[in-house]
């Protein structure tokens, strides 16, 4: 019966159900598309780390990313359990690229140095064509033969490929029938040779182990990270780690999305929830005296969210696969030729069904709750009286004291620097400003309706006090509005400030003249660096000035990867500088010369809770060392991963690293570019995993992928914002329709059809304005917790105040005040005066 | 008159005050009234005379200041919320002004509410006879706007009876009718009470309807000031309304 009805109010209001349904749609496929999203290409990554990984049960590497003595083969076998182990040496290298190399052409292959006596055990190499390596083979390779194809290569053809000191040549040998993985470009040759390419010696940078049949996996595993200490990982392939976690940063980020989304469908479902009520009192307050209980009406309004909830998370659901599916048509390639990673297509784990469903009901659920129950408690008196004005008058004093109450508490959620509470905070405001808005309609449309009623000179009047006399219904019109733009502001708040915290690192992390950089830097592994020459080759070009490196290496603090930048004091600043956090300064960069001090990055900073001055203590491959915090600034290059600067000489002293991994230069004031840069072409050419950028040119490039990626933001802002403009239709067209009697009354008294347009039309600009300005004051304070709550989970940037979208916002506000407002004002000026006098 | 028959309604000093101190208003000043079962019974007065207070403690919906009613041998002043409800559903039909059906329900689902608020498995059943023997049964699936306002005051009628009440609560039941429809209402409602057996109290400002009923009862002021005995001639309420000063 509760259902029956239910229904059919539903059905019998089809163009309202629709747009609150709708609401509950979109937040729906937020939450949904968007966990679909990332989840799949966290599991692309590991899929192709797994793949890559063959028949071997267990890899050892080093903890702090640096070759190692092969007797680490020994200790292993030694352990019970473990049945092959074989040494090798793993490297990604880019491979040298030519001017006119399509975007997507391959950038890096993987190295991969096999021991040929104990490697075959674990790996397959079955051959299309050729031979495979032999013991001798110094300067031979295989690879895969679709990746041969790729490089346009074929058997008896030459590779080139980077070396420490220049370049190595190898003949391909053999060609491999085995699919090549995208993101897994190998080439394999033996071990000798790729210690020799790579200048390690004797030393390996990998052992990879298989265990006996039948043993305890987690047992070996735990004994065989006892056995070999600290100083290795064991298990893991952890190279591509810090990728995954700057994956997951995002994940978090575009959760909050999703779940705003769903809020601000929440509020539009109270709203109209609300609206509905107020107009159906008689209903139930008949409904109430024939008999219903008060259980039995609330049951009938949540039966009807129920159903609204269910079919909108269904659509939702629906749209949400679809946009997912847009995401990768849009993406794959530009993923692919950046990373070279193949991501498939989405993929929604049983969590993100559960969320999505459980989100989509229980929100529409929740947000009927409390207009269920003050329908629950209309009396059966109402059936008596012919229809009153809404009664909120007194209610919306206290809310409102509520609502400020909120405001004030959410405050203290942005102070904390926690993500969690500001996240929480930010929705205390929310509900806190909904609270408020009702009550301050009043004073605010007598102020705005002044420009107004230049406009509509009669008719604006009337169309503000028609607002005024009905606080509670323009306060929901307000709150609407008000939710859906404040959602867009705070989204262009928060992706203004990401593109200016980028922008601002590139215009000072990179302000030297030239760069001479590896091609996957922002990788940041497995790149091959170059000797001290390079620099000094560069430093003698005629009219090149300063010149200054950057040197890496990796470390363990409090149990996670960091990666340690070396610059040189000295030089530094003449080529480039770091974005302060507040209470740092250029003064960081001098103290480095003078001992053990570092400079953290946002990230390393936020993680570990460090202030300037405080001691770090960082695992080297000399043992464990006690550093000091110089300062906390940001580079470009960095601002997604975390990271420590120290000066050169610390680097060279605790973690032997002397190689160079970029060279910044500038000229000299007054030297010609063109014959600079030439040079310079001329130096860089014996070095190919290097490539010569003009910094602006650079810039530009990484501009460039900004702008693409700038694309889904702008539709995801589209997104929240169709939700706002159904809620003014919504609450605009309630509002009218409630009016009926009114308007028909008017237009008994002498009001022209234009007239009675021209006033739903006002009133509809009125509400929009006040609840644009809304929307835009919680909008700025949202996205500044956005903003906040990012820099919380690890990803700081400058808060920037979003004027273009906040312009675009107000302009969006207001057209879709009148878009809003053309149906309900023809309806209301078509109205039949008789018919409508006659309508309760 | 039939007072020794069981009475359906009775009531004994029934009071009712609304405001406090000086803004204070007595709408109901220590009102006794029976109402036999069977009795087609009209109440008129002018507006504030404290008629629709009258009906609305009857119905239950509004609670006394003072005095007690008893609705088919039930005190209403004992009755929690769910029991005073249960006792509107199955002992007290509703008509109102403004007809007051769903919308979205047509005529027998909006018939048949009272009885499936009660779980009655043959709801759709006895609603649809009610609504035959109201004159709808060519009507049965009209919404409420596909039917003129005499129809939907029909509808209202048929689903007050369709729980079998015992007492039947009609506020202004013509009031939104034309004339013509509004005298079908009237002699429908005598017939609830003469073929139907079911007591009828109804409020109306309409001597003409008002001479459908067996008796009136005149207030003024909170106060009962005439209770008359009606022929059925169509003078007898405006000249009852006369002789008290009424008119």
């Amino acid at each position: 019966m509760t259902l029956t009805l239910a229904w059919r109010y539903l059905r019998g209001r089809g163009a309202r159900s629709l747009l609150t349904t709708l609401a509950v749609v979109f937040g729906v496929m937020l939450t949904f598309g968007l966990n679909g999203i990332l989840p799949a290409m966290v599991e692309a990554f590991t899929h192709n780390l797994l793949s890559a990984a063959g028949k071997v049960d267990l890899t050892v590497t080093s903890a702090y990313n640096q070759p190692f003595k092969p007797d680490v083969v020994n200790t292993l076998l030694r352990v019970p359990g473990v049945a092959v182990a074989s040494p090798g040496v793993q490297r990604t290298v880019p491979l040298p690229q030519t001017a006119d190399a399509a975007p997507d052409a391959l950038a890096q292959v993987v190295v991969v140095g096999v021991d040929l006596a104990t490697g075959s055990q674990l790996h397959d190499f079955p051959l299309a064509s050729g031979r495979m390596l032999g013991g001798g083979d110094r300067s031979s390779a295989i690879l895969n033969a679709d990746l041969a194809a790729e490089l346009g290569l074929g058997l008896g053809d030459q590779l080139v490929l980077p070396a420490a000191g220049g370049t190595a040549r190898f003949t391909v040998v053999g060609l491999l029938s085995t699919v090549t993985v995208p993101g897994q470009e190998q080439v394999t040759v033996s071990l000798p040779a790729a210690q020799q390419l790579f200048g390690l010696g004797t030393r390996i940078t990998q052992v990879e182990a298989t265990f006996t049949q039948g043993s305890d996996r987690a047992q070996v595993e735990q004994e065989v990270a006892a056995a070999l200490g600290p100083d290795y990982q064991v298990g893991g392939l952890s190279t591509e780690s810090t990728l995954l976690a700057s994956l997951q940063t995002a994940e978090v980020a575009l959760n909050m999305f999703g779940v705003f989304a769903l809020a601000t469908a929440g509020f539009i479902i109270a709203n109209s929830f609300r609206t509905v009520v107020a107009e159906r009192r008689r209903d139930i307050g008949m409904l109430r005296a024939i008999g219903a209980r008060r259980a039995t009406i609330m049951r009938l309004f949540l039966a009807e969210s129920l159903f609204q909830g269910v079919i909108g998370t269904a659509l939702g659901i629906g749209a949400g696969w679809l946009m997912a599916l847009g995401y990768f048509a849009a993406m794959s390639p530009i993923v692919e030729s950046f990373i070279h990673v193949h991501i498939g297509g989405p993929v929604f784990t049983p969590a993100t069904w559960a969320t999505s469903i459980l989100l989509g009901v229980g929100v529409t659920v929740a947000a009927a709750l409390l207009p269920a129950r003050a329908a629950g408690r209309v009396t059966p008196l109402e059936a008596m009286r012919p229809q009153l004005g809404e009664v909120y008058q007194r209610r919306v004093g206290q809310r409102a004291w509520i609502g400020a109450g909120l405001v004030v508490v959410s405050l203290f959620g942005l102070t904390t620097g926690s993500s969690g509470l500001i996240g929480l905070g930010a929705i205390v405001f929310l509900i806190g400003f909904a609270m408020v808005a009702p009550a301050v309609v009043n004073p605010i449309a007598g102020w705005a309706s002044r420009p107004l009623e230049l406009l509509f000179s009669r008719e604006g009047a009337i169309a503000r006090s028609n607002l005024q006399r009905n606080p509670g219904r323009s306060g929901i019109t307000v709150t609407a509005v008000m939710l859906g733009l404040a959602s867009i502001v705070a989204t262009i708040s928060m992706v203004t400030s990401i593109f200016a915290g980028f922008t601002s690192y590139l215009d000072k992390s990179l302000s030297s003249d030239y760069l001479l950089i590896p091609q996957s830097i922002i990788l940041a592994q497995g790149n091959v660096a170059a000797g001290p020459r390079l620099a000094a080759e560069v430093k003698a070009v005629p009219d090149i000035g300063a010149v200054s490196t950057l040197r890496l290496a990796q470390a363990r603090s409090d149990g996670g990867d960091v990666q340690v930048l070396g610059i040189d004091p000295a030089t530094y600043l003449s080529v480039a500088d770091f974005d302060w956090n507040t209470g740092s300064s250029d003064a960081a960069i001098g103290q480095l010369a003078s001992g053990r001090w570092l400079i953290a990055n946002g990230i390393y900073a936020t993680q570990h809770n460090l202030i300037v001055g405080q001691a770090i203590l960082l695992d080297t491959p000399n043992g464990q060392r006690t550093y000091h915090l110089a300062g906390i600034g940001n580079d470009y290059l960095n601002a997604k991963l975390s990271t420590l600067y120290t000066s050169q000489e610390n680097l060279q002293r605790d973690f032997g690293v002397t190689a160079d991994m970029l060279v910044m230069a500038n000229r000299t004031a007054g030297a010609d570019a063109a014959t600079t840069t030439a040079l310079l072409q001329k130096v860089v050419a014996d070095y190919p995993a290097f490539r010569l950028y003009e910094s602006q040119t650079w810039r530009a490039e990484q501009m460039k992928t900004f702008n693409s990626t700038i694309v889904i933001f702008d539709v995801l802002v589209a997104a929240l914002a169709l939700p706002s403009l159904l809620a003014l239709v919504n609450t605009l067209a309630i509002s009218v329709l409630a009016r009926t009697r009114e308007i028909g009354m008017l237009r008994a008294v002498g009001a022209t059809r234009r007239q009675v347009r021209r006033m739903v039309m006002a009133e509809s600009l009125l509400l929009s304005a006040i609840g644009t300005g809304f929307g835009a004051i919680a909008g700025l304070w949202l996205g500044y917790a956005l903003v906040a709550a990012m820099g919380a989970v690890g990803w700081e940037m400058p808060y920037s105040f979003p004027w273009t979208g906040l312009i675009a916002t107000v302009v969006v506000g207001v057209v879709f005040g009148v878009l809003a407002a053309l149906g309900p004002a023809r309806s209301a000026a078509r109205l039949d005066v008789v018919a409508a006098l006659h309508q309760e | 008159m039939s007072e020794q028959a069981t009475p359906i309604v009775e009531i004994t000093g029934l009071t009712k005050t609304y405001g406090s101190g000086a803004a204070e208003v007595t709408a109901l000043d220590a009102v006794d009234l029976r109402v036999p079962e069977g009795q087609f019974i009209t109440v008129m007065g002018p507006s504030g005379c404290g008629k629709s207070t009258l009906l609305n403690l009857l119905g239950g919906l509004d609670a006394p200041t003072a005095g007690a009613i008893s609705i088919d041998g039930q005190a209403l002043g004992e009755l929690p919320d769910d029991r005073l409800t249960e006792l509107r559903r199955r002992r007290i039909g509703f008509v109102f002004q403004f007809f007051n059906l769903i919308p979205v329900l047509d005529a027998v689902e909006n018939a048949s509410l009272p009885l499936r608020l009660d779980g009655a498995k043959d709801a759709v059943e006895r609603a649809t006879a009610w609504l035959e023997r109201v004159g709808l049964g060519d009507r049965l699936h009209n919404r409420p706007d596909q039917l003129s306002g005499g129809q939907q005051q029909r509808v209202a009628i048929a689903r007050a009876l369709s729980t079998e009440p015992a007492l039947v609560l009609a506020d202004e039941p013509t009031g939104n009718l034309d004339s013509h429809s509004a005298s079908e209402i009237g002699e429908l409602l005598r017939q609830v009470s003469s073929d139907w057996g079911r007591s009828v109290l109804m409020v109306t400002h309409d001597p003409r309807i008002a001479s459908f009923a067996q008796r009136l009862v005149l207030m003024r002021d909170g106060q009962i000031v005439d209770d008359v005995a009606l022929d059925g001639s169509h003078d007898g309420p405006r000249q009852a309304l006369e002789r008290a000063g009424l008119l």
